[in-house]
C-alpha cells in the first residue's frame, strides 16, 4: 500500500529499512504556504526488495522547502526509483537533495531519480543537487534534473484554442505534478488531493 | 565470467611510457617555503618589484588558508615544506642561447621537436621543463602578426602592463587554497595575447615535463584573446615514474574579449603511479576562464588520463550577452588513481549558452567523481544548459560518483541536467566477440567510442594521441 503524506510546516524525518522481497510506496506532497524540512533515509537491507518515492511540491509565497533523500543500495538486485516534480512562484526557496550510494557489493541494482521543477517568478530560486555514488559495476543508474519555465509554445496551442492564459497555465502545471499524483493508489484519495492542488494552483496563477 | 575476470585484472597493468629522466644538470633552491624562498624564487626569474609584492601578498593569504577537504578524494598529508619550489637545468655558461642537447632529445622522446622545421606544421610549442621555459618556437612568425606567445617570466618583464591588466582578474589570489599558493610559488607557464581581429594561423601548445625528482611544478598560464580575435591552445604533461608523490598546482586564466573564441585542450598524462598505488602526480588546479565580451566563446576539452589524484574544474563565467561556453572531458581512472573533476558554468549575462559533456570510465580500484556546477544568476535572462554525464564501471572495485550542483534564479534560464552510470554492456561485448574481436580490443573499440563525442572536439594533433592513450589507459584491465 502506498502511504501518502501530506508534509506539515517543519521538520520531517524518516528513516526506512526495506527488508529482503519487499516493497515500500511512498508519495510527499507540500502544499503551497508549508515550509518544510524533509529528510529520507531510505535503506535496502535485503535482496529483491523495492522503494519508489514520490514527491510533489508547490510554492507560492515565501515558503522554503527543502527535501533531501539517501537512498541506499547495500545489498545486490534492489530496484529504486524516485521522482520529485515541483513549482516555484513568488519569492520561494526550494533545496532539493537526492543521493544514490550503491555499495560494492551491491550488484544488479536499478536506481533511478529524477527532479524536475518550474520557476513561475524572478523571486522564486531553485538549487538542486542530484548525486549518484556508486561503487559497483553490474548497475544500471541515472539521474536527471531540470529547472525551467512554463512552454510558451503549449500556451499558444491552448490559446489559439479559446483556453485563457489562466487557465492553459493552471493545465500546464496540473498535467506536470500529475506524474507524481498518479501514484496515489485509493481513487477518493487522489481526487480530493488533486483538486486541492487544482485550487492552490489557481491561486497562485492569479497572482502572477 | 572467471575469464572476464582474469581480463578485468590485467586492465590494471599498464604501461607508462614517459617515466624517464633526464640526466641533465640542475640547479635547485633549498627544500622548503617561507618569504626568504619566495624572494629566491622572484630573483631567479629578475622580477621586478610589484611581481614580488604579489607572491609575497599571495603567501601570507595561503597561510592562513585551510587545505580544501570538501572533494570525494582520499589526498594523504602533502609536507609543504618538503618540497622544492625551483628547479632549472643548468645553462652552458659559454652558450646561453643554446639549449641542452639532452633536453632537446627529452622532447623529442615525448613527441615535442623543438626544432622549427621538424616541429609538427601548423603548431607552435612553448616547452616548460620543471620550473622554466625552454623554449617557445615560431614566435617571430607569431610576431608578425601581433600575436604575443612566450613563457610567463618573459611577459612579466617585456610585457608587464598586459600581464599586472590581466593576472588574477580570474582567479583571485585567494579564490581557494592552491590558487593561493600557486600565486605565492609559480615557476613558468605561457602567456598568449591575440590582438583585436587577429585569427592565430596555428595551434599555440604548451608541453609540461616534471623532470626533478623532490619538486613541485607551478605554472602559470595567461590567455588574453583580445576583441574578434581566435585561438586554438593545447596543453599536454608527462612526468617520471618515481615513488614518490609530486604535486602540481598550476592556475590557468583565459580572459576572452567581445567575439572572441578561445578553444582550451588538454591531455593530462601525469605519471599515475604503479599498480599498487604508489607514487604519482597530484594535480590540483585551478583553471577559468571569462567570457567577459558580448558573443565571447570558451570551449574547454579535457582527456585526463594521468596523475594518482586529479582536482580540476575547468570553469567558465559567462559575463558577456549572448556569449557561450562548453566543457567536454574524458576522465579515465585505473588501478589506485581517484579524480574529483568537473565544471563551473556561471551565468551571468543575458542569453548565456552552456554545454556539458563529461565521460567519466573507471577501472581497478579508482575511484571517479564528476562535480559541477550550473548557476544562473537573477540576470541571466533566457539562458540555458545542457548537462549530461556518463559513467562507465570496468571491474566491481572502482566507483563512479556524480555530484551536480544546479542552482537556478532567474524564471527564463532553463537548466537541464542528466547522468547516467553503468558498464559496458555484455550484449556489445559478445557482439564483437562473436566477430573475431578480442575482449581487450573491444573494450577499446567500445571505450573509444563512448568517448567520440568528446574526442572528436579534440585538434587533429591531440586527437590520435588522446585514442591511443584510452587504449593505453585501459591496457591490462578488461573483461
Amino acid at each position: 500500500m502506498t502511504e501518502v503524506m501530506i508534509v506539515q510546516d517543519g521538520q520531517l524525518l524518516r528513516s526506512i529499512d526495506v527488508q529482503a522481497g519487499k516493497r515500500t510506496d511512498m508519495v510527499l506532497l507540500v502544499m503551497p504556504g508549508v515550509s518544510c524540512d524533509i529528510k529520507l533515509d531510505v535503506r535496502l537491507v535485503g535482496e529483491g526488495a523495492e522503494a519508489n518515492v514520490y514527491g510533489a511540491y508547490v510554492c507560492g509565497g515565501d515558503e522554503k522547502v527543502k527535501i533531501a533523500v539517501d537512498m541506499y543500495h547495500d545489498v545486490p538486485h534492489c530496484n529504486s526509483r524516485q521522482l520529485f516534480k515541483g513549482i516555484a512562484g513568488g519569492v520561494s526557496k526550494v533545496d532539493f537533495y537526492g543521493k544514490i550510494i550503491v555499495a560494492q557489493d551491491a550488484q544488479r541494482t536499478e536506481a533511478y531519480q529524477e527532479n524536475h521543477n518550474i520557476l513561475l517568478t524572478d523571486g522564486a530560486k531553485v538549487d538542486t543537487k542530484p548525486q549518484l555514488e556508486i561503487y559497483a559495476d553490474d548497475v544500471k543508474c541515472s539521474h536527471g534534473a531540470t529547472i525551467g519555465r512554463l512552454n510558451e509554445e503549449e500556451q499558444f496551442y491552448m490559446r489559439s484554442r479559446g483556453i485563457s492564459l489562466e487557465d492553459a497555465k493552471v493545465l500546464q502545471m496540473i498535467s506536470f505534478i500529475a506524474p507524481v499524483l498518479e501514484n496515489i493508489e485509493d481513487h477518493d484519495e487522489r481526487e480530493t488531493i488533486a483538486a486541492d492542488f487544482e485550487n492552490a494552483i489557481r491561486n497562485i496563477v492569479k497572482q502572477l | 565470467m572467471s575469464k572476464d575476470k582474469e581480463i578485468l585484472d590485467s586492465i590494471a597493468d599498464k604501461e607508462y611510457e614517459h617515466g624517464f629522466v633526464t640526466d641533465v644538470e640542475q640547479e635547485f633552491i633549498p627544500k622548503g617555503l617561507n618569504e626568504d624562498i619566495i624572494r629566491l624564487i622572484s630573483a631567479k626569474k629578475d622580477e621586478p618589484e610589484w611581481m614580488l609584492e604579489f607572491r609575497l601578498e599571495a603567501f601570507r593569504r595561503w597561510q592562513k588558508m585551510p587545505m580544501p577537504k570538501w572533494a570525494h578524494l582520499d589526498i594523504p598529508e602533502i609536507d609543504f615544506q618538503d618540497i622544492i619550489y625551483y628547479a632549472a637545468p643548468k645553462k652552458d655558461e659559454d652558450r646561453p642561447k643554446e639549449i641542452d642537447p639532452e633536453l632537446e632529445k627529452t622532447f623529442d622522446k615525448l613527441g615535442i621537436p623543438l626544432h622549427e622545421r621538424a616541429a609538427l606544421a601548423g603548431v607552435a610549442v612553448d616547452a616548460v621543463f620543471d620550473s622554466v621555459s625552454v623554449k617557445t618556437t615560431f614566435r617571430a612568425a607569431l610576431e608578425e602578426k601581433g600575436i604575443i606567445f612566450c613563457a610567463f617570466s618573459e611577459a612579466v618583464r617585456e610585457h608587464p602592463d598586459l600581464v599586472r591588466r590581466y593576472l588574477a582578474s580570474v582567479v583571485p589570489v585567494g579564490d581557494n587554497f592552491y590558487s593561493a599558493l600557486n600565486s605565492a610559488v609559480f615557476s613558468d607557464g605561457s602567456f598568449v595575447y591575440i590582438p583585436k581581429g587577429v585569427r592565430c594561423p596555428m595551434e599555440l601548445s604548451s608541453y609540461f615535463r616534471i623532470n626533478a625528482a623532490g619538486t613541485g611544478q607551478f605554472e602559470r598560464t595567461l590567455i588574453v584573446a583580445d576583441e574578434g580575435s581566435y585561438v586554438s591552445y593545447m596543453e599536454g604533461c608527462t612526468a617520471p615514474m618515481r615513488d614518490e608523490n609530486q604535486l602540481h598546482a598550476a592556475v590557468v586564466e583565459i580572459i576572452v574579449e567581445k567575439d572572441a573564441e578561445v578553444k582550451y585542450s588538454t591531455v593530462q598524462n601525469w605519471y599515475p603511479g604503479d599498480a599498487q598505488g604508489k607514487g604519482g602526480i597530484f594535480n590540483f588546479v585551478t583553471k577559468r576562464g571569462i567570457c567577459k565580451g558580448a558573443g565571447s566563446h570558451l570551449s574547454w576539452t579535457q582527456v585526463e588520463t594521468g596523475s594518482a589524484i586529479t582536482w580540476k574544474y575547468p570553469s567558465t563565467i559567462l559575463k558577456g550577452d549572448n556569449s557561450s561556453s562548453e566543457f567536454y572531458s574524458v576522465a579515465v581512472t585505473n588501478n589506485f588513481q581517484q579524480a574529483d573533476t568537473g565544471t563551473k558554468m556561471i551565468h551571468i549575462g543575458r542569453n548565456t549558452r552552456s554545454r556539458i559533456i563529461s565521460k567519466g570510465i573507471s577501472a581497478g580500484r579508482s575511484q571517479n567523481s564528476y562535480r559541477g556546477l550550473v548557476k544562473m544568476l537573477p540576470g541571466a535572462d533566457n539562458a540555458r544548459n545542457y548537462s549530461q554525464c556518463d559513467s562507465l564501471l570496468i571491474g566491481d572495485k572502482c566507483g563512479a560518483h556524480t555530484f551536480p550542483y544546479i542552482e537556478n534564479a532567474n524564471k527564463t534560464a532553463v537548466v537541464e541536467h542528466e547522468a547516467t552510470t553503468s558498464k559496458i554492456s555484455e550484449d556489445q561485448l559478445f557482439y564483437c566477440n562473436q566477430r573475431g574481436i578480442g575482449p581487450e580490443e573491444a573494450v577499446g573499440l567500445i571505450v573509444n567510442g563512448y568517448a567520440r563525442e568528446v574526442l572528436s572536439k579534440l585538434p587533429m594533433e591531440f586527437a590520435v594521441e588522446a585514442q591511443k592513450l584510452l587504449q593505453v589507459s585501459l591496457e591490462g584491465s578488461v573483461g
